[in-house]
C-alpha cells in the first residue's frame, strides 16, 4: 500500500541545510497499523507530509496506492489526498466558527459533487462517530471528545484507504486517548491502513499494531 | 470544463468573511464609502448635465448682445431688418428681458417682455404660457409667474398683483393672471413673463431699445460659423453668443470640477487599495494554519486561490451594491446635500431645482468597473501568497 | 483628450492590465528558462508556485477582457451620439487611423488568451506538467499583441477628440471607403462573398466529419473571415432593411434589438472553439470532440439565423434588395 523507498529530505532553515530524513525506507501493506514513534524533531512529521504528498522529497520516492505520490504535480496529489488518505491532526485543527457538518465536509469542497450527496456522504461519515446529533453545532462550543469524534469524521467521509495520524493523543486526556486509541482499532478491523506518528507510551502496546518503526534525527531505528 | 462552479466553495468563501469579521467589515465600510462618493457625484453630474441639456435645448440658436466701452447695452431695434437680409437666417426676435430685484426678499426675478401676437422665441416659453390665458384683458396690465415667484409674493402679501417700482420711482401695478406649472424647474421658477410694454415701463427703457437679439437659423448647422461671420462684419460691436459657446463653456466648469474630483478620488482611493494589499498580504499565522489543514485535506492552490477570490468578488460586489443603493438613496431622495456644492457653479446662477433621475445601465457598469475588478486587482498577489502556503507547517 | 467616465474606467483597467502582464512576462520567461520538473531544488519548488500565479493573473485578464471588449464597442457607441458624424461606432473606431487595427488586436488577443486558457487546462491536469513551458512561451508571445492593444488603446483614447467631424458607417462600408481594402470588398459581387461564405462553411464541416486537424483551423479560420466580409457587404443590409446601410457595428444597437452581440457571440465561440480546439489537439494529439461539437453547433446556429434575415425578406416582401 505504501512504499518508502531511500528517502531523504533536506531543508533550508536559516541559510542553513537541515537533514529532516535521510535514507528512510519504509513498506506497510494494506490493512496494516504502522506506529511512528521517535521524540519530536525527529522526522516523524516529515515523514507523514512525505506520505501525503504534501511535500516532495528531495531524493528517493514514495509510492501509494500504485502511484509515485512524490513525483506528483499538486494538483494531483491533492486529488489523492482527498480521495484516499484521511488525516487526523494534534489537537484535531477543526475549523472554528464551522459546524460539524460543515468541518467534514471541508475535504469535499474542490470537487463539484451535487450536493445531496455530498450531504449522505457527511451523514453517513458523522453516524458512524456518532456525532450526527451535533451536525449544526459549532465545533468550538463542543467538548473534547465530541470534537475528536468530528475530526475523525472528517478523515472518513471520503472513506479513505489509508489514515494518517499526527500526534492524535497530544493534549489529550487519559481517558480521550483511550477512546482515540478506540477509534483506531475499529478503524483497522474495518481494513483502512494506519500510520500513527506518536510519541505517547500508552500506544506502544497495542494489540492491533503490527509495525513498530523509531525514527532518531532522520534516521530510522530497527 | 474551463469553470465549474462549485457551491460549496462559495459558501466556504462566506463564512471565512464572516470569520474575520473585524477585517473585512473594516474593508466593506470603507470600500462601500469610496464607492458611494464616486456614484453620489457622477450621478449628480449626470443629473445637472442632462437638466442643463434639458434647457439648453430650448435656447435659440444665436444671441446678439451689442457692447459698447466693454459693457453691454441695448440694441436698437431698427437692426432686425438688416440681420434678416443675410442669408441663412430663419427668424430674428428683440428681446427685452432683465432682473428686477426684490428687496423685501432678497432676490432677483427675471423679467421678460412678450407680446402676445409674438411667436415666443423658445419652444419652452411657447409651452409655459400655453395653459395660459394670455388674451384675457383686464384694465391694468397682467403677469404669468413661476411657482417660486408666487410663493415668494405670496409671502410679502401680494396675492393677486405686484407693485413694481420704475427707475423714476413710480409704482406699477401688475395683476398676477397665472402660474407656470412646469417640471423644468431649472428655467421656470423665478420667471415673470408681462406684455412688452409692461416691461419697458418697469427697466426705464425706450421701446425703440431691445436687451438682445435672438437668431433663429434656418439653414444646416454647419453653417452657422459663417453667418456669425458675417453679423460680425455688418456690426462690429455686436458679440454672438452661439448655443454651442453656451454649451462648451458650461461642459468646460463641469469637467474642470469633476476632473478635479476624480483626481482627489483616485489619491484616496490608491491610498484604500494600499491598505488593502497590505493588509491581506500579511498573513496571521491563524490563517496560515487553515491553509495547511485544507491542503492536508485535499484543497490544492487553485482551490485556495478560488476561495480567496470569491472572498474578495462577495466584498466588493456587497460593498458595490451597498454603495450604489445609499448614492441612489443620497442623491435622488436627499437631493444629495453637501456634495451637491461642488457643482455650485451652476446652482448659484439659478434657484433651487431638483436632481432629474438620470440612473442608466451603462452607469451602472461603469461603477462596477470602476470598483469590483480594481478591488479583485488588489487582492490578486495575496491571494496567491495565501494559496501557496506550505501544507506541512500544520504538521511540525 | 475626453474623460468621460467610462474612458477613465477604460483606462484604468488598462493601467492595472499593463501593470499584472508585466509581471506575469517577467516570471513566465524566468519559469520557462529554468523550469525543470524532474528537479526537486527550492528553486524548482519556487518556479511551481510562482506558474500559478502567472496563470491566475492571465484569466483575470482574460475573464475582463471578454466583457471589456462588448464595453469598449459600447463606449464608441455612445460616444458617436457626441461626435459629430458618427451615427454607430464605426464612426468612433475610426476616428482615429489605428481605430480598426485597435479594435481587430481586441478581437485577436481575445482567441489568443481563450486558446492559452485551453492549454493551461490541459497542462494542469496533465501527469507530469508538459505544457508549462510551452504554455509559458505562449503568454510571452502573446503579450506583443496584449500590450500592443493596451498601448493602441491609451493612445486611441488620449487622441479621441469630439469636436472632429467623421465619417459614418455608411460612407466607410461602401465602394467609396477611403480604406483601399475595405473598397475592394465592394466592388466584388456581393453574390461572390456570400457564395464563398456558404463554400467556406460547407468545407468546415466537411473537415470536422473527416477529423482533419489541419482541415479544421484552416477552414473555420476562413469561415471567420468570409463570415465578417459577407456579413457586411450583403447580410447587414437584409437586417438593416435598407440596401446602402451596411455596417457590421449598427447590428449592435437597440434599434436592431441588440441583435449583434447574439450574432457575434455564435460567430466568435463557433470558430473559437474550432480553431482553439484544433491547436490543441495538434499539441497533445487527441481528438477534442467536446470543443468541435460545440464549434459544429454554433457555426451552424449562426449560419441558421443570418440567413433566416435575407429569407425572411424575400418572404415578406418577394423580391431581394
Amino acid at each position: 500500500m505504501i512504499v518508502v523507498s531511500n528517502v531523504s529530505k533536506m531543508f533550508t532553515q536559516a541559510e542553513e541545510c537541515v537533514q529532516a530524513l535521510s535514507h528512510v525506507s519504509l513498506h506497510v501493506a494494506q490493512g496494516e497499523c504502522v506506529l511512528l514513534k521517535g521524540a519530536s524533531g525527529s522526522g516523524k512529521s516529515t515523514l507523514l507530509s512525505l506520505i501525503a504528498g504534501l511535500a516532495q522529497p528531495t531524493s528517493g520516492s514514495i509510492v501509494v496506492d500504485g502511484e509515485e505520490i512524490s513525483k506528483m504535480p499538486e494538483r494531483l496529489s491533492a486529488k489523492m489526498r482527498r480521495e484516499r488518505i484521511g488525516f487526523i491532526f494534534q489537537k484535531f485543527h477543526l475549523i472554528p466558527y464551522l459546524s460539524v457538518q460543515e468541518n467534514v465536509t471541508t475535504p469535499l469542497v474542490p470537487e463539484n459533487i451535487p450536493l445531496h450527496v455530498i450531504e449522505a456522504k457527511a451523514k453517513r461519515a458523522m453516524e458512524r462517530c456518532r456525532i450526527a446529533h451535533k451536525a449544526h453545532m459549532y465545533v468550538h462550543r463542543l467538548s473534547g471528545g465530541e470534537q475528536q469524534r468530528t475530526a475523525i469524521a472528517r478523515a472518513l467521509v471520503r472513506n479513505p484507504m489509508i489514515v494518517l495520524a499526527d500526534e492524535p493523543t497530544a493534549n489529550l486526556d487519559r481517558k480521550l486517548s483511550l477512546s482515540l486509541i478506540e477509534e483506531l482499532r475499529a478503524l483497522k478491523h474495518e481494513g483502512v491502513t494506519l500510520v500513527v506518528a506518536t510519541h505517547d507510551p500508552l500506544f506502544f502496546d497495542l494489540d492491533f499494531v503490527d509495525q513498530t518503526i523509531e525514527l532518531h534525527h532522520g534516521v530510522l531505528r530497527p | 470544463m474551463l469553470f465549474s462552479f462549485r457551491w460549496l466553495l462559495l459558501e466556504y468563501a462566506v463564512r471565512s468573511l464572516f470569520r474575520r469579521f473585524g477585517k473585512n467589515f473594516f474593508i466593506f465600510f470603507i470600500l462601500s464609502f469610496l464607492i458611494f462618493i464616486l456614484s453620489s457625484v457622477l450621478m449628480i453630474a449626470e443629473s445637472i448635465k442632462a437638466e442643463l441639456n434639458a434647457t439648453l435645448k430650448t435656447l435659440p440658436d444665436m444671441t446678439l448682445q451689442r457692447f459698447v466701452a466693454g459693457k453691454q447695452t441695448l440694441i436698437p431695434v431698427s437692426r432686425v431688418d438688416a440681420l434678416l437680409e443675410i442669408q441663412g437666417v430663419g427668424s430674428v426676435t428683440p428681446r427685452i428681458w432683465g432682473y428686477y430685484y426684490f428687496k423685501p426678499a432678497g432676490v432677483n426675478f427675471s423679467v421678460v417682455g412678450l407680446d402676445a401676437y409674438e411667436e415666443p422665441y423658445s419652444a419652452t416659453m411657447a409651452r409655459l404660457i400655453k395653459d395660459v390665458d394670455w388674451t384675457q384683458r383686464s384694465p391694468s396690465p397682467t403677469m404669468i409667474v413661476g411657482e417660486g415667484v408666487k410663493t415668494i409674493l405670496r409671502e410679502n402679501y401680494y396675492n393677486d398683483f405686484f407693485n413694481f417700482i420704475t427707475p423714476e420711482g413710480q409704482t406699477k401695478k401688475v395683476g398676477i393672471a397665472g402660474v407656470f406649472h412646469s417640471d423644468l424647474a431649472l428655467e421656470a421658477n423665478d420667471l415673470i413673463v408681462l406684455p412688452k410694454q409692461t416691461a419697458y415701463e418697469i427697466f426705464g427703457m425706450n421701446a425703440s431699445d431691445a436687451t438682445d437679439i435672438v437668431l433663429k437659423v434656418s439653414a444646416n448647422v454647419s453653417e452657422i460659423p459663417t453667418i456669425v461671420a458675417k453679423i460680425i462684419e455688418k456690426f462690429p460691436d455686436l458679440r454672438v453668443v452661439t448655443r454651442d459657446d453656451i454649451r462648451v463653456s458650461y461642459q468646460n466648469i463641469f469637467d474642470y470640477k469633476s476632473g478635479f474630483f476624480l483626481a482627489l478620488f483616485c489619491v484616496c482611493a490608491f491610498a484604500f487599495f494600499i491598505i488593502v494589499y497590505d493588509k491581506s498580504n500579511a498573513l496571521s499565522s491563524e490563517e496560515k494554519k487553515e491553509i495547511g489543514i485544507l491542503k492536508a485535506l485535499g484543497w490544492d492552490t487553485d482551490t485556495v486561490l478560488q476561495e480567496k477570490f470569491f472572498e474578495s468578488f462577495i466584498l466588493s460586489l456587497g460593498a458595490f451594491l451597498f454603495g450604489l443603493a445609499t448614492a441612489l438613496f443620497y442623491v435622488y431622495a436627499l437631493q444629495a446635500p453637501l456634495l451637491r456644492a461642488i457643482f455650485t457653479g451652476y446652482s448659484t446662477l439659478k434657484p433651487p431645482f431638483a436632481l432629474p433621475y438620470t440612473l442608466s445601465g451603462s452607469m451602472i457598469v461603469l461603477l462596477f468597473l470602476l470598483s469590483v475588478p480594481v478591488y479583485i486587482a488588489a487582492t490578486l498577489i495575496p491571494a496567491w501568497r495565501t494559496s501557496i502556503v506550505d501544507a506541512d507547517e500544520v504538521l511540525r | 483628450m475626453t474623460l468621460t467616465p467610462e474612458i477613465i474606467a477604460l483606462l484604468t483597467l488598462d493601467v492595472i492590465f499593463l501593470g499584472l502582464g508585466t509581471l506575469a512576462l517577467i516570471l513566465s520567461l524566468r519559469i520557462a528558462y529554468r523550469w525543470d520538473y524532474a528537479a526537486v531544488t527550492p528553486l524548482q519548488y519556487r518556479l511551481t508556485k510562482q506558474s500559478t500565479l502567472v496563470a491566475v493573473i492571465i484569466k483575470y485578464i482574460f475573464v475582463l477582457k471578454l466583457p471589456l471588449f462588448l464595453f469598449f464597442i459600447y463606449t464608441c457607441d455612445k460616444l458617436s451620439a457626441v461626435i459629430t458624424g458618427a451615427m454607430c461606432a464605426s464612426g468612433v473606431v475610426n476616428s482615429i487611423g489605428f481605430g480598426l487595427d485597435l479594435t481587430l488586436f481586441k478581437l485577436f488577443n481575445l482567441y489568443g488568451f481563450g486558446f492559452w486558457l485551453l492549454l493551461h487546462a490541459e497542462d494542469a491536469s496533465h501527469v507530469r506538467l508538459a505544457y508549462t513551458r510551452l504554455k509559458l512561451i505562449l503568454f510571452a508571445l502573446l503579450c506583443v499583441p496584449l500590450f500592443t492593444e493596451i498601448i493602441l488603446e491609451i493612445g486611441f483614447f488620449t487622441r479621441l477628440d469630439v469636436s472632429k467631424i467623421v465619417s459614418c458607417c455608411g460612407t466607410l462600408f461602401s465602394a467609396a471607403s477611403s480604406s483601399a481594402s475595405l473598397s475592394l470588398l465592394f466592388n466584388v459581387d456581393a453574390r461572390v462573398w456570400v457564395g464563398i461564405f456558404y463554400l467556406v462553411y460547407t468545407v468546415s464541416l466537411i473537415a470536422l466529419w473527416l477529423k482533419s486537424t489541419a482541415g479544421v483551423i484552416v477552414s473555420n479560420t476562413l469561415f471567420l473571415i468570409f463570415a465578417l466580409i459577407s456579413l457586411i457587404v450583403f447580410f447587414s443590409t437584409y437586417v438593416y432593411e435598407l440596401p446602402t446601410h451596411r455596417c457590421p457595428f449598427c447590428l449592435l444597437q437597440k434599434e436592431y434589438y441588440y441583435v449583434g452581440y447574439g450574432l457575434y457571440v455564435m460567430l466568435f465561440t463557433g470558430t473559437f472553439c474550432a480553431v482553439g480546439g484544433g491547436l490543441l489537439a495538434s499539441i497533445t494529439h487527441t481528438i477534442p470532440y467536446r470543443y468541435w461539437r460545440l464549434s459544429g453547433f454554433f457555426n451552424t446556429a449562426y449560419v441558421v439565423s443570418i440567413s433566416a434575415y435575407p429569407l425572411a425578406y424575400y418572404l415578406k416582401n418577394g423580391v431581394w434588395l
